[in-house]
């Protein structure tokens, strides 16, 4: 009886050992996410991101239970905080320079691709002027609308696109309105003061304006590389750097980046972003 | 009675209002606020809802009431009145430094009216589109034009004056209330004096804004009514 008994204490020990065992070698992941709960984290992106940044931290919130507060501004500004006297703990700057740039200061760790935009003409819906090329926008009688003023990625890169084409000039005599912010030159469009624009794709994808243009591609090759590339990175100042590198590996997953595509960015995560990603050297050297 | 209920819809309007306020102020990145806020890129402003939704009542209320808007709706009217409660002058301006001062607004009408039709409401400030309450101001005043500084700067100027004389944003530098002023003859309701008043100026001593019912700068709050002596202040009807 006793020998029995010793048994059954022997048969309890060991499972009780491999439930132990289970226990240890699957404990981190538990305790990775319920870790982060009540925890908070600073994320900054450029503001073009912020219709896919918003609802993919909104989902990572409710995942992990940790608060991200996040801001979305213009790249360049935040790029010129950071690299003064402002902190954040993640990071996704456009144009890859500014990503190098803080790297090489100390101040964003490491960063990797994170999804890129696309450039596209934009024509009312039913395309009244019969916009068919790049090249329409320089026939007589069309009327253009340019946002030379705006933030250099709708601003400048659009003159620099039209300058590729080798139309600017004629473009220019066109142009019926000349803007600074993409956005008003949007609703101008779509109010039809305008036959077409060059816009990035993802404000088509704005809910105030979705459903109510058309695009039409632009060859690649008239695309300035600077403003296409976005990158995620962590910064030095990442207080809890598992919850920072866990919400990029989020971000960077098939889950957050259908979020990217849906607001009209081609995902890093596909086979587009990673041709896009050798063709513009988005690595992290 | 007419006093509680004007600070309870003043309290309604601040619910509705006042964020979307608060962002025109210190956040809108367009040289004149709560106009450019359907294509306004700061995401997080209630305006986009809003915006529209203040538009339409600002004519009615003028149609309605005049500067009715000012007293029961505005929460810069409401912060005013509150901040007006300590000032230094109170009824100490007199009537024609009251005039030249009240001009202030009809020219920075002018000049939203030009920026807003002729120049297109031109962008001063790098908008942030979203973030955190109090970074995102911070980041809002670090990455501004130097004409958004002075905008803005001139706003919050025009509201610290208030300490000094009375409601001083609202008569003498408001827009809106230049506006609202400029066109409150064609109100189909407003508070005037009969016959019976004998000018003892009661009205004016209780009155937050320095006026009397009818005349300059009032804004048919209707709080006077009640302390009229011999009862001469109505709630006329007609044009």
């Amino acid at each position: 009886m006793k020998n029995k008994k010793d048994t059954l204490n022997r048969r309890s020990f060991i499972k009780a050992s491999g439930v132990a065992l289970t226990y240890t070698l699957t404990s981190p992941l538990i305790s990775r996410a319920a870790g982060f709960k009540n925890e908070s984290l600073q994320a900054w992106s450029c503001g073009g991101l912020a219709e896919a940044f918003l609802p993919a931290s909104r989902e990572y919130e409710l995942k992990t239970g940790c608060k991200i507060a996040y801001t979305g501004a213009f790249a360049a500004a935040l790029g010129k905080s950071l690299l003064g006297s402002a902190t954040t703990e993640v990071f996704a700057p456009r144009v890859l320079e500014l990503a190098q740039t803080l790297k090489q200061a100390g101040k964003m760790l490491s960063f990797q691709p994170l999804c890129f935009t696309k450039y596209v003409l934009v024509v009312p819906k039913g395309n009244p002027a019969g916009i068919e090329s790049i090249e329409d926008m320089a026939k007589a009688g069309v009327r253009v609308i340019l946002t030379p003023n705006a933030s250099a990625p709708g601003g400048k890169a659009s003159m620099i696109i039209l300058k590729k084409a080798g139309i600017l000039k004629q473009v220019q005599k066109n142009a019926v309105m000349l803007g600074d912010c993409v956005q008003t030159a949007m609703g101008d469009l779509i109010k039809g003061k305008g036959d077409v624009a060059v816009m990035e794709q993802r404000l088509t994808r704005i809910p105030s304006f979705q459903n109510m243009t058309e695009s039409i591609d632009i060859p690649e090759k008239f695309i300035p590389a600077k403003p296409v590339p976005f990158t995620i990175g962590m910064m030095k100042w990442a207080k809890n750097k598992e919850l920072a590198e866990d919400f990029i590996k989020f971000i960077v997953s098939e889950t957050g980046q259908s979020y990217f595509e849906k607001a009209g960015f081609i995902p890093a995560q596909s086979q587009e972003g990673e041709r896009l990603t050798q063709k513009y050297g988005v690595i992290d050297a | 009675m007419l006093n509680v209920k004007r600070k309870i819809s003043q309290l309604a309007f601040l619910v509705i209002l006042g964020e979307f306020s608060f962002y025109g102020i210190f956040r809108c990145p367009f040289a004149v606020p709560y106009t450019e806020c359907g294509s306004c890129p700061v995401i997080q402003c209630p305006g986009k809802k809003l915006w529209l939704f203040f538009w339409i009542i600002l004519p009615i209320s003028l149609l309605l009431f005049g500067r009715g808007f000012c007293s029961w709706a505005c929460p810069g009217g409401l912060f005013s009145e509150l901040l007006s409660k300590i000032s230094l002058f109170k009824g100490k301006i007199n009537r024609n430094t009251e005039k030249i001062l009240s001009c202030l607004r009809y020219l920075i009408l002018l000049a939203s009216i030009t920026f807003i039709f002729l120049l297109n409401n031109p962008r001063w400030a790098i908008p942030i589109r979203t973030g955190e309450f109090f970074n995102s101001i911070k980041l809002t005043f670090e990455h501004a034009d130097t004409f958004w500084l002075i905008r803005t700067g001139c706003i919050l100027i025009g509201f610290s004056l208030i300490l000094i004389i009375p409601h001083f944003w609202c008569r003498y530098l408001c827009p809106t209330g230049g506006l609202l002023e400029a066109l409150k003859k064609i109100s189909l309701f407003k508070y005037s004096m009969t016959d019976q008043c004998n000018q003892c100026d009661t009205c004016r001593n209780v009155c937050s804004v320095d006026t009397r019912p009818n005349e300059i700068n009032c804004t048919n709050c209707g709080d006077c009514k009640s302390t009229c002596p011999v009862e001469a202040i109505t709630l006329k009807k007609g044009y």
